[in-house]
């Protein structure tokens, strides 16, 4: 086969493929309009309760007028920091767990069933146990979002440690190297793919947190737009609070899967 | 080799005997092995699986430490793992994470030895080997073959006297694994290492080794000894496999494998 039919070939595939994709994002597209527009139209001619559940146009009218009268973005601001406050101590804690359970094995013994009922635990119960112990206010928020991801974390990095291979561990064993070399060399490097793809799952898991940390407790965040929205019945907040929340943790996810992405490709 | 008797072998193992331990029973590995290795050299073991060789191995490079009796290194016993002694693994695990380049100064940085000279060294090794054009290149990048000539250049970097190969062949194809017996046994020879080789394969045993140990398993014991002759042992493992008298040896090898399994079979 000469070269010119192979691309000529090649260049048939690259347009059929790019015209899937387009396809399946005009699909997406139209799939999320024909949504919004039925809601509209069904709100509108009284088919559902409008009251309940408020419909597009006027979600995005109280959106437009809070944005701009600048009484939104300190909700959105404070939710996001607690969130983003609440993944990193979390996530970090977590691994400073499973390094200290991987190098003192008689530690991970002792800690072992303590773990498993920890993970257990619904830890959103612990929110009154928190707001008791740190103060109805910001304090408890980022505890639940840290509280949330910490124990899952120490359990899959520990096990994302353990599942190194041991060979690895042997070849610097026989170059001399002690459990520090092992740590910094083998297992560190060798979990990384584990380690962000743990933080992809904790930044969903801190949202869990931090909204229903603010359910219990707060004056400001989205999660108490949407207690506050609920309590004065006015379900248009609600609902654009939930449509906000949707959005931005979207972007946070989409952005820790970036990191992870660049951070992993030299292990593809 | 112009050592008095008296001189301490290179390696020496005196009434070794080794046991795993679990909650469910005690595991007698090895028992009661005794064997003398001179310095530069090649000694090849051979035996049934679960005979103890890698455990042999394990014991001279310190990873482990004898239930009883004596493993001793120059005249000094063994206490833990040293630079003097490099082990060789079945495959070549290199960190894919580090460059071919890092992955061979990697004993370097664990003994705190990396200097313009010692990593000159590496290189040259690397030169030997025919990788420097693939020195910044990943692990992943690499064919088997040219993996584990990596992962000697890695081990032979932190230049230990003693070389411990436990079946380094075996994952490779057979045209690989011929081209790289001759390539470690001249490096070997060259640079004047002793080696311990593990194998299943029984013509390499003897195409590489100057002695062959036959252990027998259950515990694993040293069952007989051959030392191969002048000629097989000083060509080329792929030359030596066409000398007079190595198809005789083969066979003297077989009957005592033969000897070997047979016994465990009547355990």
């Amino acid at each position: 086969m000469q070269q010119k039919e192979i691309e000529s070939i090649h260049r048939h595939y690259l347009k059929q493929e790019a015209k899937n994709r387009y396809w399946v994002f005009f699909t997406q597209c139209m799939l999320f309009l024909l949504f919004l527009a039925l809601w509209e139209v069904l709100a509108r001619t009284n088919t559902i309760n409008a009251l309940i559940f408020s419909y597009p146009s006027k979600i995005w009218a109280q959106f437009w007028s809070q944005l701009l009268d600048g009484s939104l973005l300190p909700h959105v601001g404070m939710t996001v920091w607690e969130t983003i406050i609440g993944f990193l101590l979390g996530t970090l804690l977590g691994a400073v767990i499973a390094t200290l359970i991987w190098w003192s094995p008689f530690l991970s013994r002792v800690l072992d069933p303590y773990l498993v009922i920890a993970n257990s635990m619904p830890k959103v119960a612990l929110g009154p146990v928190f707001i008791v112990g740190f103060g109805p206010g910001l304090m408890s928020v980022i505890a639940m979002g840290c509280a949330i991801s910490i124990i899952i974390t120490t359990i899959n990095v520990y096990s994302g440690f353990r599942e190194v291979n041991q060979n690895y561990v042997k070849v610097v064993q026989t170059l001399g190297g002690n459990k520090r070399h092992i740590f910094r060399l083998v297992i560190l490097p060798a979990t990384f793919p584990t380690l962000l793809a743990t933080l992809k799952v904790n930044v969903g898991l801190s949202w869990v947190g931090v909204i229903v940390g603010e359910f219990l407790v707060s004056q400001q965040g989205l999660g108490y737009l949407i207690i506050y929205g609920f309590q004065v019945f006015n379900f248009t907040l609600v609902m654009m609070s939930l449509a906000i929340i949707a959005v931005v943790a979207t972007l946070m996810y989409q952005g820790v899967a970036f990191l992870e992405r660049r951070l992993t490709s030299q292990f593809k | 080799m112009n050592q008095t008797p008296s001189a301490p072998a290179k390696i020496e193992l005196s009434h070794v005997t080794h046991l795993y331990l679990s909650t469910t029973r005690a595991f007698m590995a090895v028992q009661d092995i005794n064997l003398r290795v001179e310095e530069g050299e090649f000694i090849c073991m051979v035996g049934p699986s679960g005979c103890g060789k890698t455990t042999l191995l394990s014991l001279m490079a310190g990873l482990e430490l004898p239930t009883a009796g004596k493993v001793s290194i120059d005249g000094t016993p063994v206490r833990g793992t040293s630079r003097q002694v490099g082990y060789m693994l079945q495959q070549d695990y290199l960190f894919n994470w580090r460059s071919i380049e890092d992955n061979v100064f990697l004993g370097l940085d664990i003994q705190g030895i990396r200097s313009r000279e010692t990593e000159q060294y590496a290189l040259h090794l690397l030169d030997e080997m025919e990788l420097s054009d693939v020195r910044k290149a990943s692990p992943m990048q690499l064919s088997g073959g040219m993996r584990q000539r990596v992962a000697l250049v890695r081990t032979l970097a932190c230049q230990p006297d003693v070389l411990l190969l436990d079946e380094p062949f075996s994952a490779l194809d057979y045209q690989t694994k011929l081209k790289l017996e001759d390539l470690i046994f001249s490096t070997l020879r060259r640079h004047k290492k002793t080696a311990i080789l593990v194998t299943h394969d029984l013509s390499e045993s003897i195409a590489m080794g100057d002695r062959i140990y036959i252990f027998s398993r259950n515990p694993g014991r040293v069952s007989s000894e051959i030392a191969i002759p002048p000629a097989i042992r000083d060509s080329l493992p792929f030359d030596a496999r066409n000398q007079d008298g190595f198809q005789d040896l083969f066979h003297r090898v077989w009957k005592e494998m033969e000897v070997v399994s047979d016994a465990a079979k009547g355990n």
